[in-house]
């Protein structure tokens, strides 16, 4: 996790009691908020009509939608990470990589499955190889690549580094699932969220709980994403005292 | 404001997917926490034995 001096093997971070005093509370602030706005957004999702050609399924894309963004938001933050680090050597940067890949493929992993699960009636079939099924594939593929890196080798700084230029290599992907509903023939429906033409755009009566349940995903994950780079603090810190006490 | 619960013929879709949810945000929120807890109390104990050996 980025160079450090041998001969101080507490000064793996620039800062760590800043960002432990920032996260003591930042994280059960942002979970507070991810659970109010969670409450809220199934409150929404079960008073929101049936759509007239979806039926009930529509409530799926209440908990599908903010999954999906979430996995490439997520990328986005690793790859942002571990390019602090690979660049800047700054050891919260690699944490921060560290903490989000494991909530990333999680998010990604239930998008495919709540979208499978709305593909089934809706499509007709569970899954086909077109072009965002698959590359939201290869996005949890990388996903399980960095964190199958970061075990597989003994060496952490190396360990490190072979893991961030995966991560920064898999960076190309994002606008890849991004655009792949414009740039090729899909059964997946185009963005009709906040970026969409007005004609595509949701109702009020679903963009409500849409972006409702958006948030509280963002919430929920700044919350445990925090939690998990803590977590890695007091692990390194852990580490660095038994080294002390071996050595001493 | 109308609550709907009944998915009809749709629920052995819609259910599956709001359990599925709900079951990685739980895994999500547990091993983040027992993680951090994990370490925390890690780096406590062996802080204390430092203190203690001086």
């Amino acid at each position: 996790m980025g160079a450090r001096d041998p001969h101080h093997p507490l000064d793996f971070l620039t800062n760590p009691e800043r960002f432990m005093a920032f996260s003591r509370w930042a994280a059960p602030m942002f979970g507070a908020i991810a659970a109010v706005l969670a409450l809220i957004g199934l409150v929404l999702t079960f008073a929101a009509p049936e759509d007239y050609q979806q039926g009930d399924t529509v409530r799926m894309m209440f908990i599908h939608v903010p999954a999906a963004s979430l996995s490439l938001f997520v990328y986005l933050c690793l790859g942002i990470a571990s390019f602090l680090a690979l660049v800047f050597r700054h050891a919260l940067a690699d944490a921060a990589a560290v903490a989000c890949a494991p909530l990333g493929a999680a998010f990604t992993a239930l998008a495919l499955a709540t979208g499978s699960l709305w593909g089934k009636p809706m499509w007709g079939t569970w899954w086909v190889w077109d072009a965002r099924l698959t590359s939201v594939l290869v996005l949890l593929l990388f996903y399980l690549g960095y964190l199958a890196l970061r075990s597989a080798l003994e060496d952490e700084q190396k360990a490190a580094r072979a893991a961030a230029i995966l991560a920064l290599v898999g960076l190309i992907n994002l606008p890849i699932v991004k655009f792949s509903v414009e740039w090729w023939n899909s059964l997946h429906q185009g963005s009709s969220t906040l970026f969409a033409k007005p004609e595509n755009r949701l109702p009020a009566v679903y963009a409500w709980p849409m972006l409702v349940m958006s948030l509280a995903y963002l919430s929920a994950f700044g919350s445990l994403w925090l939690v998990r780079i803590r977590a890695l603090v007091w692990r390194r810190k852990a580490r660095a005292l038994a080294l002390q006490q071996a050595e001493g | 404001m109308h609550f709907d619960f009944d998915a009809g013929k749709y629920a052995v879709y819609v259910w599956p997917a709001f359990a599925l949810t709900a079951a990685v945000f739980v895994w999500m929120i547990t091993d983040s926490l027992a993680s951090a807890r994990r370490w925390r109390r890690e780096a406590e104990r062996l802080q204390a034995l430092k203190e203690a050996k001086k």
